[in-house]
């Protein structure tokens, strides 16, 4: 998974509108997508293809219709990846600076 | 209009990259032997006929029907919780695998879980954290040889 793909597509509020959407209500048409935003049609859709190519969004065919899903993955490894390892390192900081003054004293 | 009826829950889309071929990831999800080591634990073994998912000590999991069965690319297997009293009470959902090859030796796989409409323990259970630690654990596994937990 590309970090600089999802850091991108995170980075605009209204991508960030269309996850909220779908974290609110999984599995939505374009149409069904489109009502909610004050946008062109063809701007979410491009919006929406930013996010699958992400990997944030993924577009699954159910008879006729293109449903729209929210991948959490990719926010789960940028998570492990960059969370996780500075707030890590902050409390052993934390802990070090603890047995420290407590030694001293 | 027939979407309004899908709640949050009762189908689930989760999709991973993962550096390694096709047939690496189909063994990796077919054979008790690599399950075990990032599935909570549960040995499965996936034939065309049947998901048999086994405890370390031989126990039913939670085996069931596959309905899809074509190496290496698309699995679809029944999904029963026999694992906790709760949610075995609940209807049988489906779990569908695809591993779709990119390039540079990566494979998209995409996982749906559905039919969870009359199981909304099971949904709650395995949404969100419960897949991603699979998944996660899974493209570990395969990308480094390591399990993960």
């Amino acid at each position: 998974m590309d970090d600089d793909a999802v850091f991108k597509a995170l980075a605009d509020p209204s991508r960030r509108l269309l996850l909220d959407l779908l974290f609110e209500r999984d599995g939505r048409t374009l149409t069904e997508l489109d009502a909610e935003l004050e946008m062109t049609r063809f701007g979410v859709m491009k919006h929406l293809r930013v996010l699958e190519d992400a990997g944030l969004v993924v577009a699954r065919k159910r008879g006729r219709e293109k449903l729209h899903y929210l991948n959490p993955v990719p926010i789960r490894q940028i998570y492990d990846r960059w969370i996780d390892k500075y707030t890590e390192h902050r409390v052993s900081a934390l802990l070090d600076l603890k047995s420290e003054l407590e030694d001293s004293a | 209009m027939t979407t309004s009826t899908i709640n949050a829950t009762t189908v689930q889309v989760y999709q991973v990259f993962i550096k390694a071929p096709p047939e690496q990831i189909w063994d990796a999800i077919t054979k008790p032997e690599f399950t075990a080591r990032y599935f909570h634990g549960a040995r499965v073994e996936n034939t065309a006929e049947l998901h048999a998912v086994r405890g370390s000590e031989g126990e039913d999991w939670g085996t069931g029907l596959t309905f899809e069965f074509d190496p290496p690319r698309r699995l679809v297997h029944e999904w029963r919780s026999l694992y906790d009293p709760d949610l075995a009470a609940e209807e049988a959902s489906r779990v569908t695998w695809e591993i779709d090859p990119q390039e540079g030796g990566v494979c998209k796989l995409t996982v749906v879980h559905d039919g969870l409409e009359a199981s909304p323990k099971t949904a709650a259970s395995v949404s969100g954290e419960g897949w991603m630690h699979v998944l996660s654990g899974l493209k570990t596994l395969l990308e480094t040889g390591e399990p993960l937990f």
